[in-house]
């Protein structure tokens, strides 16, 4: 039988989302705003039950509730409905306007719409932010960096001799991808302990793992607010963690190049070199040095990584998922000697191949990188390769049912476990979290087989009898 | 109840005049005294939150999905499949060919080079290498919304794939933004299993056999239903389409008598199937003791024999006096709560019963994609306003099979019987609510928001989507959807397994702790900056 991957024309079990999936999560993280996604009605259901089953939270996400007619007659009129409907009932300070295949296909700008909406109803207060997002147009990685740099665009627009401005030296935007909310967390603590006025994009640190017992409000009071988002343009510098999407996609590009901005794209700070790369960078835009909190973190996880070297380097494990953080996922087995063997992502995105046929080399390990891949290609080098571990979301489950390989959930979506939300893997502390997992998921093999294979490999005889 | 009258116009008043106008006649006050109207299966108003899904989901989500021998191949960009993928919770088990994808998931994954050039060519393509890697028993395509559009000929490419590859191809139009809600694709799926697969099978003639209608086997309910049926000694044909097979379904018209237990997705297929074949159907219900119980014996007079009505009786004791118990102990624990449902097109007037025999009563239902016979039962038919969303959606006609039709009892007989049991009949939800109780459709998350703080319910059975708004206010909210991860819920064992998860999640303790030591007023804030101006409570 010929191999999966040779064949091209049919996802089995895909490892990526579509567009508007990413940009919807985007505006989750900005205070006061909804999304609205111009397209038939079951793209912003299926949206709203993935992304709540994974945060286990309200999440209200509406529609232009594209028919027949519309698709036909062109859809302005169900997507202006729709925003004017949105606005009397929620009220939201901004509303993010995202298509969908359909609205796409059949040509409907929505930029255009925005416009019209706003020349047409001069007492809508909300701010209109459209962001084209067509399904087969990407990942949903793709779709969460659009909708970033369509927010940090709409309160940046160019101006003249903006790189001459003055700029605050203490404030920091840190632009944050593949976060959970306990890693947007961690990201704000990091930033505090820097004394930086840090401007953390987006931020749906409280959104999505919000409090019991606060009243519940229909529309979203957390995340960046517009006014961080207008001042970002005057911060000392951009930090974009995440080092894979291409350019024209990247929020702190567009801030470089629109006002000044200075920019350092980092990988995320996942495992404890690339957590050395943020501190460093960070100490280097508040002109300290790390703070003692982190160097105490930094010491305990490298104290954590001893204390767990032994089982790791028996681990043997397939990472996949989002992109960045795949990348980060392989770079946190590689450096606790865990072998990545399979490191794959969905996204198509040669970078991924590149930047992780680098971190292998540098390592001198023998793993297979894939990008644009399916679930079913890589299972089929899971089994090739003997891998013993899987890192990476909840869809990995499918192989941990058939095969019984394990599985560590880290990223999004987690759909089968509780607490996707609240895992920290970021940092030095998210760090020494997930690698306790690992580990103890790896001692974990050895116990369950630990008396059997004792018995069958010295006591064969009995083994049989009993 | 006089309390619900005040929670419709504070619904209402939300809304700006447009949208109040249409909301107004999706709800209504039960008053068993008049003829109550409801209007449904119209367009979703832009903008509110609604639950509803698109006209894809009902076909391959809920339709076509559950057939577990056919892989079944989304054409379109990736995300309709994927989130698709294992969903909906429906089970399946294989078949002796050995063949069940349902752990699979498929797609074209069109780029945007697809879209403009068109994508047969993929799809061909990827049929090709289903066909190579998993060897199905059939495969369906289905439509995502840019198919359609760029005029990609899906039917073409299905009946050339049936050729080359000598097993069926079933190719469905069900592009996302057709008809109104999930609805238009139960039809389309079904209208085509009609044409291609029903009845293309020669079939053993069984005793006492009968065919599931309308049953998707989430969680297994479909496998608990027919433990019952067989241990009473039925012959199960074909479940359609929960657990289903292409075999069972393509033999399915040999079967003596069809039960449909969710009217809404396919009450004109076991109309076409009875006109096509001469096989009755009848409306069930396996939800809940009374319920199953009593879709038994009517299941059992049915075929007037002696011998299998005595062993309904004997399996209904046996079956019932092992649960009786433990259902006493879980009432006493809910009697007196209240339960808002707000589910599909048929679960929140099946579970009522259910509910009922927990001491719950149901103070609001209402379907998402439901049409007005749902509601006010199917005497409604021939008065439903055909509008262009519905024109959109063929409908077959049939006419009678010379060869396979057959009377499985005298006409005279059957005519008997339709006078005390629901042959051809189902009189909707409307009928079974308390006076004073609300009926409402197309709930949105307003909708919800107010009626969970205005009435306090005990339990909302609904979907993920809305179920952590309503958990957020200190409700227990029940997945009726796909059942959070649990089920059976159906038959004997599954109205035990209902009765502990929602006693063991309405009763929890954590529900104890909502007002934290240092508050002890209610939590009760400021107002809410919305326009309805209400209180903000929790």
């Amino acid at each position: 039988m010929k191999e999966r991957s040779s064949y091209a024309d049919m996802q089995v079990n895909p490892c990526k989302m579509c567009m508007p999936m990413g940009a919807s999560l985007a505006f989750l993280g900005i205070a006061g705003s909804m999304a609205i996604i111009h397209g038939s009605q079951g793209c912003s259901t299926y949206i709203r039950r993935h992304i709540a089953g994974h945060f286990n939270e309200p999440v209200d996400i509406a529609s232009s509730s594209l028919t027949e007619e519309g698709t036909v007659y062109g859809g302005a009129r169900n997507l202006k409905a729709g925003v004017l409907n949105l606005t009397q009932l929620y009220q939201p300070r901004v509303i993010g306007i995202l298509t969908s295949c359909l609205a796409e296909t059949i040509g409907d700008d929505v930029r255009r719409f925005a416009k019209e909406i706003r020349l047409e109803h001069p007492e809508l207060v909300a701010d209109l932010i459209p962001v084209p997002t067509p399904g087969y147009g990407g990942s949903q990685t793709e779709g969460y960096y659009a909708a970033l740099r369509g927010i940090v665009a709409h309160y940046n627009p160019p101006e003249a001799d903006s790189w001459k401005r003055s700029r605050n030296p203490r404030r920091v935007n840190l632009v944050a991808s593949s976060a959970t909310c306990a890693d947007l967390r961690e990201l704000k603590e990091i930033l505090d302990s820097f004394g930086l006025e840090g401007v953390l994009l987006p931020d749906y640190s409280d959104a999505l793992d919000a409090p019991f017992g606060e009243p519940y409000e229909k529309l979203n009071p957390y995340g960046t607010t517009v006014e961080e988002v207008q001042g970002m343009k005057v911060a000392a510098a951009t930090v974009e963690l995440g080092v894979l999407v291409e350019e024209s996609l990247s929020p702190g590009m567009y801030l470089y190049e629109q006002h000044g901005v200075p920019l350092y794209r980092i990988p995320l700070p996942v495992g404890l070199e690339c957590t050395d790369r943020l501190l460093e960078v960070l100490g280097d835009i508040a002109g300290m040095e790390t703070p003692l909190k982190y160097k105490m973190q930094r010491g305990r996880l490298l104290d954590a990584m001893i204390d767990s070297h032994k089982h790791n380097g028996l681990g043997r494990a397939a990472v996949f998922g989002d992109m960045e953080l795949a990348y980060g996922l392989t770079r946190l087995c590689a450096e606790n000697g865990i072998k990545p063997l399979v490191a794959a992502t969905g996204t198509a995105n040669q970078q991924f191949s590149l930047y992780m046929g680098k971190l292998l080399e540098e390592e001198g390990l023998e793993g297979e990188v894939l990008q644009d891949t399916d679930f079913e290609v890589i299972r089929e080098r899971i089994l090739d390769r003997g891998v013993n571990v899987m890192v990476g979301n909840s869809d990995g489950k499918f192989i941990w049912e058939q095969d019984g390989i394990d599985l560590v959930r880290v990223g999004f979506p987690i759909h089968d476990h509780v607490g996707g939300q609240r895992q920290r893997i970021f940092g030095y502390a998210g760090a020494m979290e997930l690698l306790d997992r690992i580990a103890n998921t790896l001692l974990d093999q050895k116990h369950r087989h630990y008396r059997k294979t004792m018995l069958e490999t010295y006591h064969a005889k009995e083994a049989v009898e009993s | 109840m006089s309390g619900n009258k005040k929670v419709i116009d504070k619904i209402l008043d939300v809304y700006p005049a447009k949208v109040m106008k249409n909301r107004k006649e999706h709800m209504l006050l039960k008053d068993g005294g008049k003829i109550q109207e409801i209007a449904a299966n119209t367009r979703t108003i832009p903008g509110i939150i609604t639950n509803r899904g698109c006209c894809y989901a009902g076909c391959k989500g809920v339709v076509i999905g559950p057939i577990v021998d056919m892989v079944h191949i989304v054409h379109g960009p990736v995300g309709c499949s994927y989130y698709a993928w294992g969903t909906r919770r429906n089970k399946g088990k294989a078949r002796e060919n050995g063949k069940n994808f349902l752990n699979y998931c498929f797609t074209t994954d069109m780029q945007e080079s697809d879209i403009v050039f068109g994508g047969e060519k993929k799809l061909m393509a990827a049929i090709d290498e289903a066909v190579e890697i998993f060897n199905p028993r059939a495969i369906s395509i289905s439509a995502t919304c840019p198919v359609g559009l760029i005029g990609d000929d899906i039917h073409k490419v299905a009946k050339n794939a049936k050729e080359k590859h000598g097993i069926p191809v079933l190719s469905f139009s069900c592009e996302g933004y057709k008809g109104v809600s999930q609805s238009a694709g139960h039809h389309i799926a079904n209208n085509k299993l009609m044409q291609e697969v029903v009845g293309t099978m020669d079939a053993e003639k069984k005793t006492f056999s009968i065919n599931l209608l309308g049953e998707y086997n989430i969680g297994g309910d479909e496998w608990e239903i027919s433990r019952v049926l067989q241990k009473i000694g039925y012959n199960v044909v074909c479940t359609m389409t929960g657990n289903g097979s292409y075999d069972d379904i393509a033999k399915s018209h040999n079967a003596d008598l069809n039960l449909v237990q969710c009217h809404r997705s396919i009450n004109y297929i076991a109309d076409m199937i009875e006109t096509k074949y001469g096989l009755p159907w009848m409306k069930v219900n396996f939800i809940g003791v009374e319920n199953f119980t009593q879709s038994l014996r009517n299941m059992a007079k049915f075929f007037g024999d002696p011998e299998l009505l005595a062993r309904t009786e004997e399996v209904i004791a046996e079956e019932t006096s092992d649960i009786e118990e433990e259902m006493e102990t879980i009432r006493q624990k809910l009697e007196g709560k209240t339960a808002v449902l707000y589910v599909g097109g048929s679960r929140a007037h099946h579970y009522q019963g259910l509910l009922k025999e927990l001491g719950i009563s149901t103070v609001v239902a209402g379907y998402e994609f439901a049409h007005r016979d749902d509601y006010e039962g199917r005497d409604i038919i021939p008065y439903i306003k055909i509008d262009a969303d519905s024109r959109n959606i063929e409908e077959i006609k049939v006419e009678k099979d010379e060869k396979n039709y057959f009377l499985r009892i005298p006409e005279d007989r059957l005519e008997e019987l339709k006078k005390e049991l629901p042959f051809n009949q189902y009189e909707g939800l409307i009928k079974d609510m308390e006076d004073g109780s609300l009926v409402i459709d197309d709930l949105n998350h307003i909708e919800t928001e107010i009626i969970v703080k205005a009435l306090k319910p005990s339990i909302v059975g609904s979907g993920v989507k809305d179920k952590y708004i309503i958990q957020k206010m200190g409700v227990y909210s029940k997945q009726l959807h796909s059942y959070d991860y649990s089920g059976p819920y159906a038959g004997y064992k599954g109205a035990i397994n209902f009765a502990r998860d929602i006693a063991a999640g309405m009763l929890t303790p954590a529900w104890s702790y909502i007002t934290a030591p240092w508050r002890k007023e209610p939590l009760l804030t400021g107002k809410v900056s919305n326009m309805e101006g209400a209180e903000s409570a929790c």
